[in-house]
């Protein structure tokens, strides 16, 4: 436990407006990426980023310095995207809080790929960006804790609440269905 | 590439990608990706999409962090307000429920004169003697259901 971590526990549970100032411009970038490429659709990212930092104003006391402030930030947001999928019946999100589903899964419509598309600015990344929204969302989502957000596998079995043996199993299996998911089948 | 060099060159490459490798491994496989031209060439697609996986250039929209912390101040400050006036309403709960307790005495003879003035019968005195007693719990109970419905909506 550091005193970074401390002084954050601290200032969260006594709902520093500084604090809380400081973690939404130091994650936006990451906690946006993480629900944008979760639920491909922009508008809904932004209702979640939003609704992830008000919760962690309310939920600030519950932060435990142990952890890293990452993992409970991305478990709150997932947790999150599970809620709305289940309510508003998002079927493809639906299979990130129902791990039995791994079998089989249908790639979302062109409209939520190219929405994504106008956010992703470099052409040449376009394509495996684009292939990872092809991809089942329990793959997706530890691909992008893995390879985006380099979340060590504990820290990753904490967010998803699952064992680091389910992880790394998905992320072998995300890995194959992202060479799948390129144009071609690549690789 | 069925062949168990290759196919165990390629096990390697994603473990050490997933989980990391020994370093007996490491020098295994970089041996073998020297050799193996359809090997080398496989894990060079694969590092090409591990390296477009983690250089994502997402756009933020420009005003989401200023429109957040706005939204937490508001919030921030909505919550002081519901809890100071949750301990006004605890304060006035707990009064009434001391004066309750301490007036309880007189107004039963209060309850027990009506009583005999109107002719009720005593179960209904009790009943309306309980009720009595029960309506600051009451209000308070009404009182903070409308405030969560009311925080919920905002």
């Amino acid at each position: 436990m550091t005193d970074d971590t401390q002084l954050l526990a601290a200032g969260l549970r006594r709902r520093d407006p500084e604090v809380l100032d400081r973690l939404i411009e130091q994650y936006q970038q990451r906690l946006y990426r993480y629900l944008l490429f979760l639920t491909g659709n922009p508008a809904l990212a932004e209702d979640l980023f939003q609704e992830t930092w008000v919760r962690v104003l309310e939920r600030g006391h519950q932060y435990n310095a142990k952890n890293k402030f990452e993992s409970w930030l991305f478990t709150i947001a997932r947790n999150l995207v599970i809620d709305v999928s289940r309510r508003k019946k998002i079927a493809s999100l639906e299979d990130l809080g129902n791990p039995e589903s791994e079998q089989s899964y249908d790639p979302p419509d062109e409209r939520s790929v190219s929405a994504l598309q106008m956010l992703v600015t470099r052409e040449n990344e376009k394509t495996v960006q684009l292939s990872l929204l092809k991809i089942a969302p329990y793959y997706r989502e530890v691909l992008l804790l893995r390879f985006h957000e380099e979340l060590p596998l504990e820290e990753i079995a904490t967010v998803l609440a699952t064992p680091i043996s389910t992880v790394k199993s998905r992320l072998y299996r995300g890995l194959e269905a992202l060479k799948s998911a390129l144009p071609g089948g690549a690789a | 590439m069925n062949d168990t060099p290759h196919t165990k060159a390629l096990q390697l490459f994603s473990q050490s990608m997933v989980e990391g490798i020994s370093p007996a491994d490491q020098a295994w496989l970089d041996a073998h990706l020297r050799e193996c031209i359809e090997c080398a060439r496989e894990v060079a697609t694969m590092r090409e999409l591990l390296s477009g996986l983690r250089s994502v250039p997402v756009a933020v929209p420009s005003d989401l962090a200023a429109r957040t912390q706005l939204r937490l101040r508001l919030r921030a400050q909505q919550s002081i307000e519901v809890s100071s006036s949750n301990a006004l309403l605890w304060i006035i709960t707990a009064a009434s429920w001391l004066l309750g307790i301490f007036s309880a005495p007189l107004v039963w003879r209060g309850f027990a004169w009506v009583g005999e003035w109107a002719n009720l019968p005593k179960p209904v005195l009790e009943f309306c003697f309980v009720l009595w007693w029960a309506v600051p719990a009451l209000i308070a109970v009404a009182a903070v259901l409308h405030q969560r419905a009311t925080s919920s909506r905002a």
